[in-house]
């Protein structure tokens, strides 16, 4: 018997990527099999390598100073709750993740003098620093005054937002959230994972034995969450069950994700068991899927240790191959990828994957995207700092 | 006691009061003088005097961290200590630690900008680089303790401690953790002093030698408070206060969520935080001093204030410390821009 007060559901989407504004351009694209990366060379002087930009992010509102994280998580929440009715918007929440947020903003002038960057136009630019602006600013756009919480994890940060705005709605802390993470590119994060050795200088290739390390990206993307009887009430169109959620920590090394995955693992079989589904049951995972070399080998034998009880290998792919690590939107945009996967019966490939990481347990789509059936599906995210989250989705079949 | 409601069971903290584990009873703090970076005149700031963290905690390494982590690793150790906890006893796939920041790891963040500015962005650092994470002091508290749970770091404006608190008694409550480790602070840097001075937000006795005083503006102030929350049912553990139900929002009907908050509950004291907007919370229990009624009202300490969006568990810290006496509270912030924080609180 579903408890609808306690059954949390997906009734809004919104999305800017590389691919434009609106989850029908992401789609659209990826299942033309387009792949959004392009070499770069202007991010900052001497940086050579692969990127995906986003080119639709509307303009600057005048008189007012966002930051291009802000913004583009204005324009994904603005196109999440895009034609939804019945509802009053003022009383829902805010969670949104952010690790970049303001530090697009920023300038390295600032460490010789701050008072005199301030002085010459930093002061405003200085005020959208905070993490906690890309919730308020979602807020300030929407008008909306409910709760507003901005989430930083690094990488594992949007699908951190996802379930903590779950657990806000059992909370009965507002009637409706809009979850997600935006994420812009910079020449801090840029030159951070370069330094760190992290960056493939060619379109990245996820769990490849020859990968070389990840492209950045940016984009963001918003879900709107209920319950299912506060969806139920008004009529809502309902685009998938958030089954299950579970966050982890490796603790194991600063940066580096536990070499066996078992961090990750306990937190794909806490997501399941929370969402009492089976390791049968699941059709498909997104993975993290960077193309670092210590990540997907840790996120291998994730999955090899979660879904070890099951008949058939689990198809996995990663959808950063097409548009390249978003890191805060990350999750946020690969929780919209694997419900409207579901929804749509496609299982998109990875991108590049030709000499696949070995393992018996594992199916990796590659090659032509794959069309079946689909009744849950599950996100999964990691970070530095040895952050883990899953979600699991289901279908609405009530 | 509910034995549904989150109990604190145990609190550390590294303020300008100094690294302490358990209650702060202190008096009142003056600012001290600022010396850590060149000031065109006296500049004042309630700061932490440095320390030797493995003089506190033996064996902790923190050479390469940003104050914060280190703060947040001190923090922790004396808050298990306060709470009698022994991990090795736990399941720590079970303990979860929130963390709650305004600004995050700034030091690093400085010092990477100052990387580039010297270097160009092709030769920062890259052992710098992962310290700048927001979520890095949470990290470091995982590995440190192998805590192995949910480790959330949140930023919410104006109420980043209050919505930590409420989300990880969330956790708790819906099983997805038995214990967690709250955490909220902040550093204070040449760059975020001179934003605040130059945004004309500062008080007056920020500029000069005397007392503190209830002047507009607010006084910046740094550190890191750690508290302990349990899923009631450990048996040797003692209690400072159940949490109960919370809410906080950016605007709307400040007064009729409190009033559902509250139900029939008349609160004994109502703790006042605030977010570094003078005078924010004064004016919030004015206009619900009808629901608090007859309430003892803590007030906000400038100390507190001064942690801005992180501040709310070194109020509530510095409230327990007065010792107010067993009954219903209600920590109850408020933001310039009309947002509000509300807590219910059991002190035992």
């Amino acid at each position: 018997m579903i408890d609808a007060q306690k059954t949390i559901v997906v009734t809004g989407i919104g999305v800017i990527s590389p691919y434009g504004i609106g989850l029908a351009a992401l789609w659209d694209g990826m299942l033309r099999g387009q792949c959004c990366l392009r070499r770069a060379t202007e991010l900052y002087p001497g940086f050579q390598g692969t990127v995906a930009a986003v080119s639709a992010l509307p303009p600057p509102i005048e008189g007012h100073h966002y930051s291009r994280s802000d913004r583009l998580a204005m324009a994904a929440a603005r196109d999440a709750v895009e034609g939804l009715s019945g509802f009053d918007l003022r009383e829902s929440g805010i969670v949104m993740a952010s690790t970049v947020a303001g530090l697009t903003e920023i300038d390295p002038e600032i460490s010789k003098g701050p008072a005199a960057w301030y002085r010459h136009g930093g002061l405003s630019r200085a005020a959208s620093y905070s993490v906690s602006r890309v919730a308020a600013s979602v807020g300030e756009h929407l008008g909306i005054l409910g709760p507003a919480c901005a989430v930083s994890v690094a990488c594992a940060s949007g699908a951190m937002a996802i379930a903590l705005a779950a657990n806000m709605l059992l909370d009965g802390a507002a009637p409706m959230v809009l979850a997600g993470g935006s994420d812009a590119l910079c020449p801090f994060t840029l030159s951070g994972f370069n330094s760190l050795q992290a960056l493939d200088q060619e379109p990245c290739r996820p769990f490849d034995q020859n990968r070389k390390g990840l492209n950045l990206g940016e984009g963001a993307a918003v879900l709107v969450l209920e319950t299912l009887a506060h969806a139920q009430r008004r009529s809502a169109r309902i685009l998938a069950v958030l089954r299950g959620w579970a966050m982890t920590n490796d603790a194991s090394h600063p940066t580096a994700p536990q070499k066996d995955g078992i961090g990750l693992a306990a937190c794909i079989e806490r997501a399941l068991e929370m969402a009492a589904c089976s390791v049968e049951e699941v059709g498909y995972v997104n993975a993290h899927g960077t193309g670092t070399p210590l990540n997907d080998i840790a996120e291998t034998h994730a999955y090899e240790n979660a879904f070890h009880g099951r008949s058939r290998p689990i198809p996995v792919s990663s959808t950063k191959s097409y548009f390249g690590h978003c890191l805060g939107a990350a999750g946020a945009l690969e929780a919209a990828i694997t419900i409207t996967a579901m929804q749509a019966g496609a299982l998109f490939p990875t991108l590049r994957l030709n000499n696949p990481i070995e393992s018996s347990k594992i199916d990796w789509l590659r090659g032509e995207l794959r069309r079946e059936p689909l009744f849950a599906t599950m996100s999964v995210s990691a970070g530095f700092g040895g952050s883990n989250a899953a979600l699991v989705f289901g279908s609405h079949r009530l | 006691m509910n034995t549904t409601m989150p109990v604190l069971t145990g609190i550390g903290s590294v303020t300008p009061y100094g690294p302490l584990a358990g209650l702060i009873s202190a008096e009142p703090l003056e600012p001290s003088v600022i010396t850590a970076w060149d000031t065109p005149g006296l500049r004042r700031a309630f700061l932490v005097e440095p320390f030797r963290p493995a003089s506190i905690v033996p064996g902790l390494k923190t050479r390469r961290l940003d104050r914060l982590s280190a703060w947040a690793l001190v923090a922790s150790s004396l808050a298990l200590r306060d709470a009698g906890i022994d991990l090795g006893r736990m399941d720590r796939s079970r303990i979860a630690v929130f963390f709650a920041t305004g600004f995050g790891c700034i030091e690093l963040t400085e010092a990477f900008y100052q990387s580039a500015a010297t270097n160009g962005w092709a030769g920062t650092d890259p052992i710098t680089f992962p310290e700048t994470l927001s979520n890095a002091p949470a990290s470091h508290v995982a590995l440190f303790h192998d805590l192995r749970g949910p480790n959330v770091t949140v930023s919410s404006k104006s109420f980043a401690a209050e919505s930590a608190l409420l989300q990880a008694a969330s956790l708790l409550r819906h099983g997805q953790a038995d214990m967690a480790i709250v955490l909220a602070g902040d550093t204070l840097t040449q760059a975020i002093y001179e934003w605040y001075e130059a945004a004309h937000l500062l008080s007056p006795t920020c500029f000069c030698n005397e007392p503190t005083s209830a002047a507009g503006g607010f006084i910046p102030g740094e550190g890191v408070v750690a508290m302990v929350l349990e899923s009631a049912g450990r048996p040797a553990a003692h209690s400072y206060a159940a949490l109960g139900a919370g809410r906080w929002a950016t605007g709307g009907d400040a007064q009729a969520c409190i009033r559902q908050l509250l139900g029939d509950v008349q609160p004994d004291f109502t703790i006042c935080s605030g977010n570094g907007a003078p005078c924010a919370s004064a004016s919030l229990t004015d206009s619900v001093s009808d629901l608090v009624g007859e309430s003892v009202i803590i007030p906000a300490l400038p100390v507190a204030t001064g942690m801005g969006e992180a501040g709310a568990l070194l109020h509530l810290l510095l409230a327990l410390g007065k010792r107010p006496g067993r009954g219903q509270a209600l920590l109850l912030g408020t933001s310039a821009h009309g947002g509000y924080a509300a807590l219910r609180l059991e002190i035992n």
